[in-house]
């Protein structure tokens, strides 16, 4: 159940990358928090119940609820236009994440360790990958936002991996998560989308000494 | 012999479905089921008209396009009864004479010398070539997991037990409903009710044809249907026996036309630049049901 689970996750992963609109992956992000809530239930079944309860609450109340609810609220309040703009098209953007796919597969083959399992693995390692290509390939800055947060996911996944063994590191995935959520409040609510109209990367270009 | 008289039998009122979905969704009482049958069956009392520029090509590519189409039907089985024809490796031999047909009905439509068509013909060509590799890595992947190479043979030893195959037979079953999607120039990929012949690709393709060739292309449109809904209909049969076998199939050839009629209804056709990112989307998740076998076969993990 946990594999069908991360299978889903990966195919997340491949319809954000041919998405259009900026809503979707916001609902895929929420999507993503419901899957990793649902991989925390089945998969940390050795920790302690206080622990337990404190991520699945973590995993759907922050991921799957507030931070979405919040980046929508956000793109409506600083009129963020909804196409996502990326700098390469739609259709090299699939390619590109279906090798980064492909290569963490052969990279978690090629790993002899039997500690390791790979299918955490590889899920998080092509998460991470993916959400560093998103950063570098989306023009806006609440996508790379965005990309950051599904980049923390991917680490989630790997921390929930070893979290029977070692509890402490899914807390400190935990950390960074509500670390994040504090992050994007303080870069959109200190009206950066008021002052600059558009919150476009591209427009840093501009700058230049003569 | 039992799995081509059932597609023939669903091909009869497939489209009547799609055709009556698609009405009660846009609140009409709409045709009645049997009513694409009909259409055909006049067509057939028609007299053909050639154009001048067409040669030989052009009057026997329908024929052959649908010959090889009901040459495909042949080797689908029916749960664990063998189809009419049977061998190794037939799932190649399946792709490939859909193919044929395909191309025939490619350079009839470039025989015409009409702009549209040839353009029309040149988007077909594309996007079935993108479909191509989805099929290929799916049953390719579900031949390296029964370990055998004939459908007859894939789909008998074929049990779906543990959730994850559950979950490959879902995902292969959203697979071939949108590669019989795109090979049927449906809706998210092509719109069969659109009048405007730059966005048109099978009904561009088509223009020329009138009369019994029309007909003939039609009903292989239906008989293509009916045969991918016996495809996906095979991953769910398999272990059934003929008596609860029968029913399955056609309760799922139902529900297939349904969903494809609900699609038809609430989706919006792709712009044609974002299909062919839509149609590798398909090889990718086919590629994650490769990976889905290989953990199965715990070949790593």
């Amino acid at each position: 159940m946990t594999n069908v689970l991360l299978i889903i996750f990966i195919i997340s992963l491949l319809y954000v990358s041919i998405a259009n609109r900026i809503i979707t992956y916001v609902r895929v992000l929420a999507l993503q928090g419901v899957i990793l809530f649902g991989v925390t239930f089945l998969q940390l079944h050795a920790i302690e119940t206080w622990n337990l309860a404190l991520i699945m609450l973590e995993t759907i109340v922050f991921k799957a609820i507030a931070v979405p609810v919040f980046l929508s609220y956000l793109i409506k309040r600083n009129k963020i236009t909804r196409v996502t703009e990326p700098y390469l098209p739609n259709f090299i953007s699939l390619i590109i994440i279906t090798m980064i796919v492909v290569i963490t597969v052969l990279l978690a083959n090629s790993i002899q360790d039997t500690h390791l399992d790979k299918i955490f693995f590889i899920v998080s390692l092509s998460t991470l990958f993916t959400g560093l290509y998103f950063i570098a390939s989306r023009k806006k800055i609440i996508t790379h936002v965005m990309g950051y947060l599904m980049i923390e996911n991917g680490v989630f996944v790997l921390s929930l991996a070893v979290g029977n063994e070692m509890p402490n590191l899914v807390n400190l995935g935990i950390m960074l998560d509500v670390f994040a959520s504090v992050l994007i409040l303080g870069i959109f609510l200190n009206k950066i989308g008021d002052v600059f109209k558009a919150a476009d990367v591209d427009q840093l270009s501009n700058l230049k000494d003569y | 012999m039992l799995s081509i008289s059932l597609i023939l039998f669903c091909s009869i009122f497939f489209a009547g479905i799609i055709l009556r979905t698609k009405s009660i969704t846009s609140g009409r009482m709409g045709p009645g089921i049997l009513q694409p049958v009909k259409d055909v069956i006049k067509l057939f009392r028609k007299g053909t008209i050639y154009s001048d520029t067409t040669s030989i090509i052009f009057r026997i590519a329908p024929s052959v396009t649908f010959a090889s189409v009901l040459m495909a039907c042949m080797v689908i089985p029916f749960g664990s009864s063998k189809g009419l024809v049977s061998f190794d490796g037939d799932f190649i031999f399946f792709a490939y004479i859909l193919a044929l047909g395909k191309f025939f009905s490619i350079i009839a439509a470039m025989d015409t010398g009409s702009s549209f068509e040839g353009m029309g013909a040149s988007r077909e060509a594309l996007y079935s070539m993108f479909a191509e590799p989805a099929f290929f890595i799916l049953i390719g992947s579900f031949a390296l997991l029964t370990g055998n190479t004939s459908f007859y043979k894939i789909f008998s030893s074929l049990h779906l037990g543990s959730s994850i195959t559950y979950m490959l037979g879902a995902l292969a079953s959203f697979v071939l409903m949108m590669i019989a999607m795109i090979e049927n120039s449906r809706m998210p990929v092509d719109d069969p009710k659109t009048h405007l012949e730059l966005t048109m690709i099978h009904e561009v393709m088509i223009l020329d044809n009138s009369g019994f060739d029309l007909g003939l292309i039609l009903t292989t449109g239906y008989l293509k249907f009916a045969m991918y809904g016996a495809l996906i209909a095979d991953f769910f049969i398999g272990n059934l026996t003929a008596l609860w076998a029968i029913p399955v199939f056609i309760f799922i050839q139902c529900l297939f036309a349904v969903m494809v009629g609900l699609i038809e209804s609430f989706m919006a056709r792709f712009r044609m630049s974002h299909n062919p990112q839509f149609i590798l989307a398909l090889s990718s998740v086919s590629f994650l049901i490769f990976l889905g076998v290989l953990l199965v076969l715990e070949k790593f993990v």
